[in-house]
């Protein structure tokens, strides 16, 4: 069993990284999870993972000089394959092997979070939700968090990639955000998985190079993470048939 | 809402209003930006969006489209970009009269918050703003001036226009199929 989801925003900032590791590790109390960084342009999930000094990374096999698996860490119960963050790793990589990569990775595990760039500009940043079976959304509530969360969504079921769910990330302690998140969902192919409040936790684990559930494991974003985690009904891939699958990845042909 | 025509400052095609909202707090502008999306497949393409600024603070939002004002005006200025942005200088002394429109207004803080989607820039307009700005928001908006839910409305007012978002996600659906082909996938 396998399923592929690609953790989504069309805006930076909305706290996509510290999300799916969170929601990797909520999921990885039932599930093998691999968390890959596929935002191979402005990685930072080694920086939430406590990965920072990681010698081989995902740039290395997509520059084809390293197997994918000397690039995959195991940290905090979680299979995380993280990027490099230098221009020339950037450069030298070719993205059309996350195919491949998301190929291999999908025979030993249960469920792969692609962490996306946050762009619709470019192929490489569009191809995360290519590969992927579905999309979780994150947004903020605000105008263009929710506007390019929408168009996000518009590629990604163009491309024959269906919503998973929303997550609404960041929410300050004063903001009601129940008509917010119920108006949102009108327009939304998925619910909303959870509504995680701003949190000075999520902060601070960053600075430690911890995800957030091993840091403040008991605070509220936390809580509410574990929640949308608990809300994602994983669908049963075919395992068998994983390898193709991916490699196979395209826009459909009725386009 | 009437203005006088005042000085025109800048006249520019932007791609998010939030870089308009910093240029104008940075440099602590009064007078009024007019926004013009470039997008015509929108519905309210057609419109312009002005908004009127204290040293750099937005004090008023009004739809020339919709001929709405305060936060739901906000939201239909809400289009993807870019936009033609025009900024116009004037004295205090100008603005005095159309700024007692207070059903035009909008919090200080709502535009980049809520338009702009940058709550660090929306932090330092607030801290821009006079104290009676803060104090006075509250007035026929919400309970509480300067909070979450006030800014809110804008949000929901994008949200209830279905026709737009529809617009946003055909435009969406036609520019996917589009790359697809140029991409090559």
């Amino acid at each position: 069993m396998v399923e592929v989801f690609a953790v989504a925003s069309g805006k930076g900032g909305t706290g996509k990284t510290t999300s799916t590791v969170a929601l990797g590790m909520a999921l990885s109390d039932r599930y093998d999870v691999t968390v890959v960084d596929a935002d191979t342009g402005m990685a930072n999930l080694l920086f939430h993972a406590g990965l920072s000094d990681a010698e081989t990374t995902l740039h290395d096999v997509l520059a084809d000089e390293a197997p994918v698996e000397a690039a995959t860490y195991d940290r905090f119960g979680l299979t995380v394959v993280p990027c490099g963050t230098s221009l020339d790793g950037f450069r030298d990589a070719d993205p059309d092997r996350l195919r491949d990569v998301v190929a291999a990775l999908a025979e030993d595990t249960d469920i792969i979070l692609l962490d996306s760039p946050p762009a619709l500009d470019s192929r490489t940043a569009v191809l995360p939700i290519v590969l992927a079976d579905r999309i979780v959304v994150v947004l903020q509530p605000t105008i263009p968090a929710i506007s390019d969360g929408l168009k996000v969504q518009e590629y990604a079921t163009t491309y024959d990639t269906d919503v998973a769910g929303l997550l609404f990330n960041k929410i300050r302690e004063s903001e009601s955000i129940e008509q917010v998140s119920e108006k949102t969902e009108r327009y939304f192919d998925g619910p909303t998985l959870a509504a995680v409040p701003e949190s000075e936790r999520a902060r601070e684990a960053r600075r430690a190079g911890r995800p957030l559930l091993a840091h403040a494991p008991e605070c509220e974003a936390a809580t509410a993470y574990r929640a949308a985690a608990e809300s994602l009904t994983v669908r049963d891939g075919a395992a068998a048939d994983a390898a193709d699958r991916f490699q196979s990845a395209v826009i459909p042909e009725s386009l | 809402m009437k203005l006088p025509r005042g000085r025109l400052d800048k006249s520019r095609v932007v791609t998010d209003p939030r870089d308009t909202l910093a240029d104008v707090l940075d440099r602590e502008l009064t007078g009024y930006a007019v926004f013009e999306s470039q997008e015509t497949l929108l519905l309210d393409g057609e419109g312009r969006g002005v908004m009127t600024f204290s040293d750099g603070v937005p004090v008023l939002v009004y739809h020339t489209g919709t001929d709405r004002g305060g936060p739901p005006a906000l939201a239909d200025l809400a289009v993807p970009g870019p936009y033609h942005v025009s900024l116009y200088t004037l004295d205090a002394a100008d603005l005095e009269s159309a700024h007692e429109a207070a059903d035009l207004r909008v919090s200080p803080g709502m535009p980049a918050e809520r338009l702009g989607g940058d709550p660090a820039l929306a932090d330092s307009t607030r801290r821009a703003a006079p104290d009676e700005r803060l104090s006075a928001m509250g007035d026929g908006d919400a309970e509480a001036p300067e909070d979450g839910t006030a800014d809110q409305s804008a949000v929901e007012a994008f949200l209830d226009d279905a026709e737009k978002i529809e617009a946003i996600k055909q435009q969406a659906r036609s520019e996917a199929r589009e790359r697809a082909q140029e991409w090559d996938f």
